[in-house]
């Protein structure tokens, strides 16, 4: 079965790091299957529980926010915000929560490969 | 990736944008307002939020590249996964280019002949504005009569109708000065008619103002065929001079190749031009109204004229001459002048069998679309459990359908390219198939049209025979196929009669198609067995042209006795050849099937005028052994004898047809009747001076004009009492006929070596030459319908092979339960009659409604005949039920165990 990954290809933009890059779908996921978000308190929600380690470009947000939706990963509608501002939430979909999973295992899978190659000085 | 929503954000691009905008300010007002209550002065906040966002124009950008990059990458995907799809089954692509290159070929090939003859327009500036020039009378009911000189002067100079008028004259011409005389294919006409049609020459110029004279300019023009074919490609070919006619001329252009005159012919494509202005020896000088001199006009209407508007402005000046000159104009004559768009003018005739042709040939590609769609339907059966999984993993319903569909679409796109390189490699094969007077034949070929043609219809094919099956396999529940234990078991009833009712279809469009091709073989068969009123076989004819130079004194055969002692001289020499029974002479009507007719209303003697309704005739002047070398039976009275030259008593024959309408008691009782031509003949002024002729012999009809056209009544004169310039030379062969050519040019050329011998052709040459176009469209259409029976049938044959392999179990209970041989045959035959029967019915109802379409084809047979749609009905039958009986057959001898444990 075909499988589409956000970072084969070059599909966003130039990016600044490749592993954030590749892993931006998986941490978006991650935050919307707390609940429903805009593309602002995503960033925000991510920036905060890393300790203000990952920080996530406006400008590769939301490319890869447009295509997930594309992807029917995410769902999205206009809702009013807390402050009373109009905002757009996304949601997960059912597929996005398979797409969760399987890119959950993918990463577990990455960093005890990593950290096998590490330890094994 | 979804092609619904990428449509879907494609059309509402403009929401798109704006939501995306507001997301963006509201994304950026959020932040702010966060910016703010962290304590930064308002320009530092709003500062820092818009500069995390980078450049906002190349992000909004970049979003919306998302989409057109998913897309290309999820067609990359579906090409290279329909690509993997069509390797896997070799058998069934191979098989399925095949049957579709078939179809599409056939499809472009016609499409090639309708997009040059019927669909491109005539390839001169603003060909709409070009009409031809039809006089008609109304009285006889007779059309193309003729203009005189002084009717196209009035009609260029005050009808305010036409921009430019010129008359079109085609004409034999000797070429003399080489080896041997050579007759060409010329065209005389008015010194614009270059800049009329907006035609150049390639090599020196056309006709100048300076060639517009009263007579024949010394200019001539040449085509580029006559110019490689008798000038071998000379580039100093400009400035020869050459005899035609016995005047010297003087070569000043040679046209482009693609340039034909767009207009009828005699025999061939035009190979010289000429300018007169008709005005001038050899015509009569001045010229007289009376004396319908042309035989063809062409115009240019002025720009803004719309054909009908032109027509109304016609009319009303024809009236009005119509007043001035009443003498030449009899009001119950019922002069009018008709105009017809020239390349409606050229093409009309055929249109109807292109249009029929290519209706067909595209039935026969629906009913393969149909074929395939059916195979595949049972083929996604076996391919549900994939389909199963892509749907359970989450691939959207539209994602599956454009796959499947990209899969038909490339394999008919496989095929469309196939198809093409065929027809355009077998295109000179393909050609020689067309009969060779079609018209407009010589400019077929590839252009864009033909082209995007191709390739739509690639497209469309693909998406036919597509849908079906992808909808199909697209809708299968999941839950369903991936828990059953069964191969492909998941066939609903459903599918199954959908199957049945394309089958049925195409039985029905098969009939149709089959009723057509057998309504034209009827009507062809109808036509061979039409009497010609002569005996073809063993007649070899021949055509010479005494040559008109422009200064009668230059002239050998001014004369109507020179001209007479020529042929007479002739005559003698050819009916002493071996090998020829009888020999016989005529003018150029004379010649039976090819159409060539001059038509004349006549007067008989002591009979009271009827001016509504003056009776015509086709005039021809015939030798004393024509009947009997043609073998047309005399019915009363005698036929010409050698007495019947200039100096005796002018006498005329008559045919069964003309004696029957005006002498219904008796035909005999015409004989010693005299009638006189009302028409003024060239150095006459009026009709009144044409002599008074005896009948003196009624003969049996021949028909002059083509096998199926109704047969006009005619008035035959001797030969020698009115000698013409052209002359058809007829020969009764003792044996074979195609032997006599050269000896027959060599005898004519010992009279007078300068005279041209051309169109040797035997009678049933001219016959076939005629039936060619009816044969073309009955071949072609015989050979669709043929195809779309096999095709049909190997459809009804493939769903009910599926049918019982799907229902083995089923079988095999009933016949573990008792049931006979025989019960299992009925039931498995019924259904397949049903459907036959279904097909049938359906295909008769269309039958009845679309043959009309081929009314002006057929011959002597109704477009409903009963005959024959009850015997093509019945024979359709008995094919498709056999066709049925090997799958039934087989369900018979099912062995129950085996089909027990089938999975």
């Amino acid at each position: 079965m075909e499988r589409f990954r956000l970072s084969k290809g070059g599909v966003l933009t130039k990016p600044k790091s490749d592993v954030l890059q590749g892993t931006l779908a998986l941490l978006v996921l991650k935050t919307l299957a707390q609940g429903p978000m805009h593309g602002y308190g995503i960033t925000l929600h991510i920036q905060r529980v890393s300790s203000d380690v990952l920080r996530v470009e406006e400008g590769s947000l939301y490319p890869a926010l447009h295509r997930m939706e594309q992807l029917r990963w995410i769902g999205a509608e206009w809702r009013m915000s807390e402050n009373n501002r109009r905002a757009r939430y996304y949601r997960l979909t059912a597929a996005g929560r398979k797409q969760l999973a399987e890119e959950e295992k993918n990463w577990a899978r990455l960093t005890e490969a990593v950290a096998a190659v590490l330890e094994c000085a | 990736m979804s092609w619904l929503s990428r449509l879907k954000s494609l059309l509402q691009v403009q929401r798109l944008e704006h939501d995306l905008d507001d997301e963006l300010l509201s994304h950026i007002e959020m932040r702010t307002e966060d910016n703010l209550a962290v304590g930064m002065s308002p320009e530092e906040a709003r500062y820092d939020a818009q500069r995390r966002f980078g450049n906002l124009t190349l992000l909004k950008e970049e979003t919306r590249a998302v989409d057109i990059v998913g897309w290309m990458e999820a067609t990359g995907q579906n090409l290279r996964y329909a690509g993997r799809m069509l390797r896997r089954n070799p058998g069934f692509t191979l098989a399925a280019i095949l049957t579709l290159a078939l179809g599409i070929g056939a499809n472009v090939a016609i499409f090639t002949l309708v997009e040059a003859v019927l669909l491109r327009p005539l390839p001169f500036p603003h060909p709409d504005q070009l009409v031809r020039v039809y006089d008609d009378i109304r009285s006889s009911n007779t059309h193309d009569v003729g203009m005189s000189v002084p009717e196209l002067w009035d009609l260029r100079d005050r009808s305010e109708v036409f921009q430019d008028i010129s008359v079109i004259f085609p004409a034999d011409a000797n070429i003399t000065g080489g080896e041997r005389p050579e007759r060409v294919e010329f065209l005389g006409t008015n010194a614009n008619y270059f800049t009329m049609l907006g035609v150049h020459a390639q090599l020196g110029r056309t006709y100048a103002p300076g060639d517009a004279l009263p007579g024949f300019s010394e200019a001539v023009v040449i085509s580029d065929a006559y110019w490689h074919r008798g000038f071998g490609g000379d580039p100093n070919v400009i400035g020869k001079k050459i005899r035609v006619d016995g005047d010297l001329y003087t070569i000043t252009g040679v046209l482009p190749p693609d340039f034909h005159h767009p207009g009828r012919t005699l025999t061939a494509d035009v190979d010289l031009w000429a300018t007169t202005g008709f005005a001038a020896p050899p015509f009569p000088a001045p010229p007289v109204r009376a004396v319908r001199l042309l035989p063809g006009v062409m115009g240019r209407l002025k720009p803004g004229f719309s054909l009908a508007q032109a027509q109304a402005q016609l009319d009303n000046f024809v009236a009005q001459l119509t007043r001035q000159f009443p003498d030449e104009y009899p009001l119950a004559a019922g002069w009018s002048i008709r105009l017809v768009p020239a390349q409606q003018d050229l093409v009309g005739n055929v249109r109807t069998e292109l249009l029929v042709l290519f209706a067909a040939v595209a039935s026969v590609l629906l009913i393969a679309c149909v074929n395939l769609a059916n195979l595949l339907l049972a083929r996604s059966a076996s391919r549900q459990r994939e389909m199963a999984i892509r749907l359970a993993v989450g691939a959207g319903r539209s994602r599956l359908i454009t796959q499947l569909l990209t899969e038909s679409i490339l394999l008919a796109t496989i095929s469309g390219v196939a198809a093409l390189i065929t027809v355009v490699w077998l295109k000179s094969s393909l050609l020689h198939l067309a009969p060779a007077n079609l018209p407009r034949l010589s400019e077929v070929g590839f252009s864009l049209g033909v082209l995007l043609f191709a390739f739509l219809m690639s497209i469309l094919t693909g998406v036919v025979f597509g849908l079906a099956p992808a909808l199909q396999a697209a809708r299968t529940s999941h839950r369903s196929a991936l828990s059953e234990g069964t191969r492909g078991a998941g066939t609903s009833n459903h599918q199954l009669k959908f199957s049945r009712i394309l089958v049925a279809s195409e039985i029905a469009v098969s009939l149709v198609l089959l009723i057509g091709a057998g309504l034209l073989v009827r009507s062809f068969e109808h036509v061979l067995e039409v009497q010609p009123g002569f005996e073809p076989h063993h007649l070899v004819t021949a055509k010479i042209w005494l040559a008109v130079p422009n200064d009668p004194k230059g002239d050998p055969y001014f004369t109507p006795e020179k001209r007479a002692a020529f042929h007479q001289e002739i005559l003698r020499r050819i009916s002493a050849l071996p090998g020829v029974e009888q020999a016989a002479i005529g003018n150029g009507t004379s010649l039976p099937i090819d159409f060539n007719h001059f038509q004349s209303p006549f007067i008989i003697e002591n009979r009271p005028l009827d001016v509504e309704r003056t009776p015509v005739a086709e005039i021809a002047t015939v030798s004393a052994a024509y009947f009997s070398v043609l073998k047309t039976p005399l019915l009363h009275g005698r036929v010409f004898t050698d007495s019947d030259d200039t100096k005796g008593q002018q006498v005329a024959l008559i045919d069964e047809t003309l004696a029957h309408r005006y002498w219904p008691s008796s035909d005999s009782d015409a004989i010693g009747q005299r009638l006189q031509l009302a028409v003024a003949r060239r150095g006459q002024t009026s009709a009144a001076q044409n002599p008074w002729v005896r009948i003196v012999g009624v003969v049996g009809n021949i028909k002059s004009d083509g096998l199926d056209a109704a047969t006009p009544p005619h008035i035959y004169f001797p030969v020698f009492q009115t000698p013409p310039y052209s002359a058809v030379v007829f020969l009764r062969a003792t044996g074979e006929p195609g032997v006599l050519s050269e000896a027959l040019r060599t005898e004519i050329q010992h009279v007078d070596p300068g005279i041209p011998v051309f169109s040797v052709r035997t009678m049933e040459t001219v016959v076939s030459t005629f039936l060619a176009e009816r044969r073309f469209a009955l071949e072609l259409l015989g050979i669709f319908a043929g195809v779309a029976l096999l095709l049909a049938c190997i459809g009804i044959y493939g769903i009910m092979a599926y049918t019982f392999s799907r229902r083995i179990n089923e079988i095999g209970i009933r016949i573990a339960m008792g049931a006979q041989r025989t019960d299992i045959f009925r039931m498995a035959f019924e259904e397949g009659a049903v459907t036959i029967a279904l097909g049938v019915g359906a295909g008769l109802l269309g039958a009845l409604a679309l043959t009309g379409f081929l009314e002006s084809m057929l011959f002597s047979v109704k477009a409903t005949d009963p005959l024959t749609f009850g015997t093509i009905a019945a024979l359709l039958a008995a094919v498709t039920l056999l066709a049925c009986l090997l799958p039934a057959h087989r369900a018979t001898h099912v062995d129950p165990l085996i089909a027990l444990r089938h999975e």
